[in-house]
């Protein structure tokens, strides 16, 4: 019997260079990193030089989980992947992507609990996992196939439960702007040519093992029976978005869209999705219907059902069938996807001949799922479409792009919204077909640079939501004032951490809110309603802390930041509490290592700490206060000029930012003139050696 | 007449499955509902009155009981183990008339969250107006008094909503209606 529980025990590394595989224990090097992000961040400090750039074979590429993956704690199906990130501008810095789907719990039944991707090999390959045993294959027949196909040919050698992680033609093409997938939608943005750069084409996971738990399972089941009660719908929305007999609260805005009368119209037969009252577990995967909530009211009669991870009831892909593309376009009816996935096609475009929520907006999703779910391109959180609608109406497309090239667009289609203009557009990405297609596929902070665009104009343009290092905010002001600031100044990408939008986006009333808050960062005035802002106090910064720490943790525990932290919840008798302690009572349960939740929050602090050592010696500075917590001009303007703190905007006050950012890195311990860890804050989280080898570069405060 | 305590556990049994379904029940529904099912042998005022206290001795019993007013003094009992508060509030208003449905939802909405309320949600249930009772609502609306307070504002892509000026700015009101209807899409 294994000491402790929830890990597999096993880290597997394979050198594509050499097409040796080695097994490294997981408890003796990256315990106190528990999974994910954390083994990720690891990895890249001990093994990968500053200076290696992504594509280079000194790179890794680190596919890796937490303890929680493959158990039955809700949400558990996240899989870390860390590397160098191609698309950070202007230098190559860490970063992680993550995808949902089954690879998470495939990986752990097989026995591993990361997979440590180095080297180049000599000819495409692809990386056979089963059952403890690991198998560089001939991936020659693959090179050149799309995503699905890939998918299913490896099904079809590995057996259809194993769960296969591929790139497509972008990847292969080493697109920056490229895509990992697994269970055909679930993907990992930013990683394809990473993968391509490696010539690996594809890892497929299969397992007949299991998890195993190391605390009383009765105590386990009751944590478990706790944690599904708290659930919302996706992204934590508490509150239906309807009145329903059962509700206190409702919201408009809310992803919880079930309701009686709104049916999964293209289930056989059609399914009401009822009003899903929430002590009904088993009605907990009706509520949430991402197309329904993006598409308006007609994505309904489209939808088939929900689709989504390992043991995560909450089903965010929706997946649509539409039989009208099929003859239209030649693409299959049915598709799904989540989020900006879903929207990846429709969201070029600027108009469509009968509204943004008409059936031509379906059909460009439809198609755009087809295509960039296939050639696995990346969107970048929006980011391609906004750089692309802005490059093509303010003419600097037919500036840049060669005449010819410029013309060989069907660029009336385009203005029409017409779905079938992305047949011309993201082939083409994925191929790096022509000035156009390969500038957009560099992402946002290469292409500005190829095209000698100061990034400044980006910078100060609120529409375009660019906050830095060639990436999009990701819930910033707009979602939590300056704790929304704070965070998005902290990553070397978008910062894809939901700890604070999914509390203020919940759709309680702002009294309960603060009553929340109060409760868990000190003072109500930790939150503000929505376009109320105001000033900064310590409880944002607390708040910041918190969720900055929560969204580490979940992604080294393979649990869910899309839908977690779990601090609200729809039951009424709990006044609407969640539970902060969630996560350290089901990692205490399943390793059999009890940890409070103060000490897991330390242990996501180190994690955290490692990722911002990284960050200041990929940077070669010590100042990141001024160097890399930076933010754009436009979260210090308003449309109407409204004044910062008035009701109805969103704009921040620069003094205020300044403070709010000093106020942060008191809470982290940090210094506040740099933004830097103090030597004696990487002590106290057991990070000395990093301490060492900063100061041996002179990089410590 | 049946035994009092047949009746007090029929009456239960009663609002307890209106709030199942969905509903509120009146004093006069529980009323005719006895009589239909010879718990009550006729209507008379002795009966009424004895229903009243029966009510008002179960409303004291029973946790999960609750009544509430119209403003004619009409009550109406439902069970809080099915139906909300909120929800039964609602159906209270929509049972007087759609202005006061309109307008109460709209102020509560600005107050509490607060934001505004999109015109289309009246068309759902458990309000289930039509587009022209709701244009005709607000057009009256626009000329009484007592809903000077009801304003509109209409976002980007043109989607309609509605908020009390006594709770929300307009700019603020403007702002978050553009929130909900395009921002949070756009920022998902």
């Amino acid at each position: 019997m294994p000491k402790y529980g929830g890990w597999a025990g096993k880290v597997l590394r394979v050198d594509l260079s050499t097409g040796k595989t080695i097994t490294e224990d997981t408890i003796e090097k990256y315990k106190d990193y528990l999974g994910g992000t954390g083994i990720g961040y690891k990895v890249i400090w001990d093994e990968v030089p500053a200076g290696t750039k992504p594509f280079d074979p000194e790179n890794k590429i680190i596919y890796a989980v937490g303890p929680l993956a493959g158990t039955g704690a809700p949400c558990n199906g996240r899989t870390a992947i860390t590397s160098l990130w191609p698309t950070c501008w202007p230098k190559p810095l860490v970063a992680s992507g993550h995808m949902g789907g089954h690879f998470a719990a495939e990986l752990k039944y097989a026995g591993y609990d990361a997979i440590i991707i180095e080297g180049k090999a000599d000819h495409p390959v692809w990386l056979s996992v089963s059952d403890g045993k690991a198998e560089i294959k001939d991936a020659r027949q693959l090179w050149g196939q799309g995503i699905r196909r890939t998918t299913i040919e490896i099904n079809q050698q590995m057996g259809s439960e194993a769960s296969v992680a591929a790139i497509g033609q972008a990847g292969e093409n080493l697109v920056p702007m490229s895509v990992v997938i697994n269970s055909y939608s679930h993907s990992a943005g930013g990683l394809g040519g990473a993968m391509g750069s490696k010539n690996l084409k594809a890892i497929g996971v299969r397992g007949t093992g299991s998890v195993h738990i190391a605390g009383n399972k009765g105590d386990w089941e009751k944590v478990i029976k706790l944690h599904l009660s708290l659930l919302g719908a996706n992204n934590q929305h508490v509150v239906p978005n309807s009145p329903q007999p059962w509700a206190d609260h409702y919201n408009a805005g809310s992803r919880w869209v079930a309701s009686a009368g709104r049916r999964w119209g293209a289930a056989a037969p059609d399914i009401d999705t009822g009003t899903c009252e929430p002590h009904n577990l088993n009605r907990i995967a009706y509520r949430t219907n991402n197309a329904a909530f993006f598409l308006g009211d007609q994505a309904w009669r489209y939808t088939v059902r929900g689709n989504g991870c390992t043991a995560c009831p909450i089903r965010c892909h929706t997946m649509l069938k539409v039989p009208a593309i099929s003859a239209k376009y030649g693409i299959p009816e049915v598709g799904q996807n989540t989020c900006t996935g879903l929207l990846f096609g429709r969201a070029f475009f600027k108009t469509f001949p009968d509204g943004p929520k008409g059936q031509t907006a379906i059909e460009a999703c439809m198609v755009g799922m087809h295509l960039a779910d296939d050639l696995g391109v990346w969107e970048n959180y929006g980011q391609m479409q906004r750089d692309f609608q802005a490059l093509y109406y303010n003419g600097i497309f037919s500036r840049k792009v060669p005449e010819k090239e410029f013309k060989s667009y069907s660029w009336d289609k385009y203005e029409q919204g017409d779905p079938a203009f992305l047949f011309e557009l993201l082939p083409r990405i994925a191929n790096k077909d022509g000035e156009l297609a390969t500038a957009l596929g560099l992402g946002t902070g290469y292409l500005l640079e190829r095209w000698g665009i100061p990034e400044q104009e980006w910078l100060e343009n609120h529409e375009l939501l660019y906050w830095k290092l060639g990436h999009p905010k990701h819930h910033s002001n707009e979602d939590a004032g300056q704790c929304g600031v704070i965070i998005n100044t902290q990553y070397n990408r978008d910062p894809q951490c939901h700890s604070h939008s999914n509390f203020t986006r919940n759709g309680l009333p702002i009294d309960i809110q603060k009553r929340l808050a109060t409760e868990l960062w000190g003072s109500p005035d930790a939150v503000d309603a929505v376009g109320a802002f105001t000033p900064m106090n310590v409880h944002k910064a607390k708040m910041a802390k918190w969720s900055l720490l929560r969204k580490e943790l979940h992604d080294s525990l393979s649990l869910c930041n899309w839908m977690g932290p779990w601090v609200a919840s729809p039951l009424k008798e709990r006044e609407y509490r969640g539970d902060d302690s969630i996560e350290s009572l089901l990692y205490s349960l399943a390793t059999g290592d009890k940890k409070s939740r103060q000490e897991l929050d330390e242990v996501a602090e180190r994690i955290f700490l490692l990722h911002r050592a990284l960050t200041i010696r990929g940077m070669g500075m010590k100042d990141m206060r001024t160097k890399h917590d930076t933010v754009p001009g436009w979260v210090f303007a308003d449309p109407k000029d409204k004044a910062p703190f008035s009701k109805g905007t969103i704009r921040m006050e620069k003094e205020d930012i300044r403070l709010a950012m000093q106020m942060y890195y008191e809470e982290m311990a940090w210094d506040k003139e740099t933004g830097s860890p103090t030597n004696a804050t990487y002590r106290r989280l057991g990070l000395g050696t990093v301490a060492d080898e900063l100061l041996r570069r002179g990089l410590l405060p | 007449m049946a035994h009092h305590g047949e009746i007090s556990t029929r009456i239960l049994s009663i609002i307890r499955s209106r709030s199942d379904a969905g509903q509120l029940v009146r004093t006069e529904e529980i009323l005719t509902a006895l009589q239909g099912e010879k718990f009550l042998e006729s209507e008379d005022v002795e009966h009424r009155n004895h229903l009243k206290t029966t009510l008002n001795q179960l409303l004291q019993d029973n946790q999960d009981i609750r009544e509430i007013f119209d403003r004619n003094g009409g009550c109406f009992y439902y069970s809080i183990r099915s139906m909300s508060e909120t929800y039964a509030g609602i159906l209270m208003w929509k049972s007087e008339n759609p202005l006061r449905l309109i307008a109460e939802v709209v102020r509560d909405n600005s107050k509490l969250y607060p934001r505004p309320v999109p015109f289309a949600c009246f068309l759902e249930s458990p309000f289930d107006l039509t587009r022209e009772d709701i244009l005709k609502c607000l057009e009256i609306m626009g000329e009484e008094r007592e809903y000077q307070d009801i304003a509109q504002t209409v976002t980007s892509v043109g989607t309609t909503f509605l908020y009390s000026s006594r709770h929300l700015d307009p700019d603020h009101a403007a702002m978050l209606a553009e929130w909900l209807d395009v921002g949070q899409a756009d920022n998902p």
